[in-house]
Formats: C-alpha cells, sequence, structure tokens
C-alpha cells in the first residue's frame, strides 16, 4: 500500500511508501486528501505551490503545511499532483482540488517528531506525525 | 518499551520515576503520577520515552512530570510537565496553547466573529478584554473567572506571522475539530459542599463545558517558531532526541520573540472561549429567556496547554503544561478573590459518554507538581483503533439511547472519540486526589455534546 495511517494514541501517524521521492511527496499530498476529503461539489481549482526548506525531510513538513495552510484560509482541498518538481531541497508543484467546500475533517498541523524520509532497498519511505 | 523505562520504579502510593541515570542524556528523572492499572496503559504506547525526552531539555529542573492521563503525543507528551529555569532554560513551542477549557453554569460555537485587523491585534493584546470593551461581548465578571484574566502579559502581535493571523481572523467563537467540544451537563454529585457553592455549583444544576483554543492561529505560532528554533539549535548547543522538541533558551532573542508570540496566541484562545461562552448566554437567553441567561455565569476559564513564568521555591521558572492543568491551592494571590479560601477550579473532562470532574486545586501541587494537576481522562486508544471498534453512526445511536444527544457533522470525527477510547476518569482523578494535586468538588453528567 503506497500510504497507511499507522496507530498513535494521540495523533495520526502516516507511513508512505513510493517509488521517488517525488512519488511521496504526490502520495502523502493523496494521505492529506483522504484525511480532510475531496471537497464534494466544490468548484475545480488549481494552485502553485512553491517552498524552499532547509532539508528534504523538512520540505515534506513544509509541504504538508502549506495544504494545511490552503485548506485552512483559502478553503482550497487538493486532489492530484498535477506537477511536482524538486530541485535540492526546493519544491514546485501545481496542484489540482476544489474550492469552497468544508473540509470532512481538519488535519492542523505536519510535525518534526520521528520524521523520516530516507531511500531504502525496495524504494523511498517516510515517516511523517500529524497533529488533528 | 525503552530501556530506560524498564528502570521505572515506584517511590509513592500513586508515583513512578525513571532515574535520571537511566539515559546519559537525561538531566533530571521523570516521575510519573499513575496507579497500576493507568500506568499500564501508559507503558502501551510511547509516552514514557516522550517524558525521557522532555528530561532532556537544557535548563529543565526537578524532573520531567507526567499526570495520570499522560499519553503519547508529538515531542512533549500530552499530560507532560516541564519546568525550566532562566537564563539558560528554554522554553519549546510545541508544548503551546492548543487547548484550554472553562464552565459556564448555565448552540454556541459554529458561527466565527470575523475580525478586522486592528480588532484582531486588539484581541492578541488585551484577550477578551478587548471583545468586552469593543463589541459588548461577555462581562466584567467573566474576565474576574479567567486565568491571568484573560490576558498574558507581553503579547506582541507582531511576533505572530501573517499567516497565522489569516488562520485566525475568522475562527475566533469557534469550536474546532478533533476532541474539542460544547458540552450540556447536569451537575450529579457534590463531593465537597463548601467549596462547590464557592464555585456557583449546586445538585442537579445545569452546566456548559467548552474544551476549545487557539485554533489554527496558535497552531501556526507552533510551527513557525519549532521551525525557526529547529534552526537554531547549534548556535546554543543545544542538541534534543526528538526535533519536535526544538527550543531555545528563554533569554535568547528567538526565546523572548516566541514568548511574545505565546502569550498573544494565549490571548487568542482565551478570547475564543469568552465568544462561545458569550453565544451560550444567548442561547440560554432564546430558549429559556432572558433572566436566565443574566444568571448564567462563568466558573473560570483555565488554559492546559500553555507555558509561563511562574514562581516556584523561590525561583522564577518557565512551567510547560502540555496538556495540563494549573491548579493553584487556596491562598493563591493568582486566583479570583471569591476562590481563595477554596483553590482554582479544574475541569477534568471524561468522555462524551462518562463524566467530568470539577476540581479544587491543592497544596500539593505547588510541592509537587508546579501547581498542575491532569486536564481530563486521557487516550488510550488511537483514533483509528476507536473507528476499527465503533462506527459513528452507531456511536450515535448508543449515546442518544443512554440520553446524550450528539450534534457532530462528522461521523469518522464523533467515532474517533469513543468515550472507550479514553482512560477511566475516575481512576485518573482518584489518582490525582491520592496524590494531593486536587481535590473533588462535584461530577458533572453529559447531557448533550456538540462538536465542530
Amino acid at each position: 500500500m503506497p500510504h497507511r495511517f499507522v496507530d498513535h494514541t494521540g495523533e495520526v501517524e502516516l507511513h508512505v511508501e513510493a517509488a521517488s521521492e517525488e512519488a511521496v511527496f504526490a502520495e502523502t499530498l493523496a494521505a492529506f486528501a483522504e484525511l480532510v476529503g475531496r471537497g464534494g461539489d466544490g468548484e475545480h481549482g488549481r494552485r502553485t505551490i512553491e517552498l524552499a526548506s532547509p532539508d528534504r525531510p523538512t520540505l515534506l513538513v513544509d509541504w504538508v503545511n502549506e495544504l494545511v495552510y490552503l485548506a485552512e484560509v483559502d478553503g482550497f482541498l487538493p486532489g492530484r499532483v498535477d506537477e511536482l518538481t524538486l530541485q535540492g531541497n526546493r519544491l514546485r508543484a501545481v496542484v489540482g482540488g476544489r474550492v469552497g467546500a468544508a473540509p470532512a475533517n481538519l488535519v492542523k498541523a505536519a510535525t518534526y517528531s520521528g520524521l523520516e524520509l530516507e531511500r531504502r532497498e525496495d524504494g523511498w519511505h517516510a515517516r511523517l506525525v500529524l497533529d488533528v | 518499551m525503552t530501556a530506560a523505562s524498564e528502570a521505572l520504579r515506584r517511590v509513592g502510593d500513586v508515583v513512578w520515576e525513571i532515574p535520571a541515570s537511566a539515559r546519559p542524556d537525561m538531566r533530571v528523572p521523570a516521575r510519573i503520577f499513575a496507579d497500576e492499572e493507568l500506568l499500564e496503559a501508559i507503558r502501551a504506547d510511547r509516552s514514557l520515552e516522550q517524558l525521557e525526552n522532555v528530561a532532556c531539555l537544557p535548563g529543565i529542573v526537578d524532573a520531567a512530570l507526567a499526570m495520570p492521563d499522560i499519553h503519547q503525543g508529538y515531542g512533549f507528551p500530552v499530560g507532560g510537565v516541564a519546568a525550566t529555569e532562566p537564563p539558560d532554560g528554554v522554553v519549546s513551542p510545541e508544548a503551546l496553547v492548543h487547548e484550554i477549557s472553562r464552565a459556564v453554569p448555565a448552540g454556541a460555537g459554529k458561527e466565527s466573529l470575523e475580525l478586522d485587523a486592528a480588532a484582531l491585534e486588539d484581541v492578541l493584546r488585551r484577550g477578551p478584554r478587548a471583545l468586552v470593551e469593543r463589541f459588548g461581548i461577555g462581562t466584567e465578571d467573566d474576565l474576574e473567572h479567567t486565568e491571568s484574566s484573560g490576558r498574558l502579559d507581553g503579547a506582541d502581535p507582531a511576533a505572530v506571522s501573517d499567516r497565522a493571523h489569516e488562520r485566525g481572523h475568522a475562527q475566533l467563537g469557534t469550536v474546532g475539530s478533533g476532541n474539542h467540544f460544547l458540552e450540556l451537563q447536569r451537575v450529579d454529585e457534590i463531593f465537597d459542599a463548601g467549596t462547590s457553592a464557592a464555585f456557583g455549583l449546586r445538585e442537579g444544576q445545569s452546566t456548559v463545558l467548552i474544551h476549545s483554543g487557539s485554533r489554527g492561529l496558535g497552531h501556526q505560532v507552533c510551527t513557525d517558531y519549532v521551525r525557526r528554533m529547529d534552526g537554531v539549535l547549534a548556535r546554543y548547543g543545544i542538541s534534543l532526541p526528538d526535533r519536535q522538541l526544538a527550543c531555545a533558551p528563554l533569554t535568547s532573542p528567538e526565546g523572548r520573540e516566541y514568548l511574545a508570540a505565546m502569550a498573544a496566541a494565549a490571548n487568542f484562545a482565551w478570547a475564543n472561549r469568552h465568544a462561545m461562552a458569550h453565544a451560550v448566554r444567548e442561547a440560554v437567553a432564546r430558549v429559556v429567556g432572558r433572566d436566565a441567561a443574566n444568571g448564567t455565569r462563568q466558573v473560570y476559564d483555565v488554559a492546559h496547554n500553555v507555558a509561563k513564568l511562574e514562581p516556584h521555591g523561590g525561583r522564577e521558572l518557565c512551567v510547560h503544561r502540555k496538556g495540563a492543568t494549573r491548579a493553584f491551592p487556596a491562598g493563591s494571590p493568582d486566583i479570583p478573590a471569591d476562590f481563595r479560601a477554596v483553590g482554582q477550579p479544574v475541569f477534568i473532562p471524561g468522555s462524551m459518554g462518562t463524566a467530568s470532574y470539577v476540581l479544587a486545586g491543592e497544596p500539593g501541587a505547588m510541592e509537587r507538581s508546579f501547581g498542575t494537576t491532569c486536564h481530563g481522562a486521557g487516550r488510550r486508544m488511537s483514533r483509528t483503533g476507536a473507528r476499527r471498534r465503533i462506527g459513528g453512526a452507531e456511536l450515535r445511536r448508543e449515546l442518544e439511547t443512554a440520553g446524550i444527544v450528539v450534534r457532530c457533522p462528522s461521523n469518522k470525527g464523533l467515532a474517533e472519540e469513543a468515550p472507550f477510547a479514553y482512560k477511566d476518569v475516575e481512576r485518573v482523578v482518584d489518582v490525582v486526589a491520592r496524590a494531593g494535586l486536587g481535590r473533588r468538588v462535584a461530577r458533572l453528567r453529559p447531557l448533550g455534546v456538540v462538536k465542530g
């Protein structure tokens, strides 16, 4: 399974397995969308996201926190990644989704607790704890 | 379980300790208030490892403390307490202001009060007083019955990012999601007649308990400062076992700015609950009548996720309470005059299917826990585990069969908060009473719950 939610007493712990780092970021968005909902009949919309971080694991946290911000302030619930490029510790993505629908559930923040983003024998692995 | 956790030993009736020697990076012991059964639940997740990590914070004094409702969080365990000493002691944003509670003896929390930039800045500086004076929301009596009168000194809106302002400006007066709620209750049993009279509680009375916090604004403040402090750890020679515990010395520029931002977020959180309590009064006026609404008064509003500078044992310390409630005893100058003979009210929500408790702070809290007690029953089961065991629709039917009305837009969110996902609140309260941290005043039974 590309992503799964692992038991965590207080919050939500997300594990992602993917063939590439870019795919980890895309799959993390899919997991986020599963948590907050896909916006039902909200209008279609697209957002361009550009981020720079000190390292790649931090970039993954910043990616989710950007989605949190867009969902809460802009009412944009992401559904898919149309484009995503990683260069060094920078990310540029174009994300499709729905605008104007209330999220089914809120994700409040991504955290550094137990954060992992690493290459393993069979691909890339990420672990992220989300405050819900 | 870590090797250090295996060094856990009993040091009192309901007190357990992992010695500082159990791990080379621990600066103080990790001390847990629990009985055997609660301890078994606590040992089932990573709570103790997280508490050991807190014991590694620079400048921590006495011990990293765990209340009996402790459970695994991120960085700090929920139910954790740490006091650090300036100048080199640190402040960690991870213990910030997400959730806090109040009780109002009685539909609020759905419609927000949208603030313009000037009003939001005023709220960040002055908390609920800004709502009383600008909009006539709430009363002076509400302010008097709020921890720190709802205003932490040193709050600086400029230390709060634009992004946090954006997240907060339309959220005032809203309950939020997760375990936040507004619950209509009945006073089911009085344990301490004198203290309950001082709190204005009597058997059979209706009450409303509000559990909410600084909403997205506070989360953004935490996110911003954890990221910033994570980037300067090396500058201060700080090495941590968990990045989420990112911190900076209290006297550093980062530490001072964080305290200013956190104070602003705390003021916002008090104002948020203040606005909801006002909405409760308006609902009482509509349903029962204006006379009843005028007689609806706030017992108290107290934080359980905040770091505060307080005097303890002749020293000024920064007390981090992460899912832990201040519980000052009788005689404290920092509690309202009408409670000074009995101690500060503390609210311990159980779950929407069991009961909540009103406690009063005891002198033992000042001696043993930096004036702190627990903040709830504490989760014992993950959200996914709760959903595997029951569906939201089924839980809704069960609660309504038990006479508890549920208003929750999400069946998934409801199932995650199922009563069995929490520890036994009776046992948790028993431990804090035996430890001398708080005493039972009244028990509240749920009649209806509203979730965001």
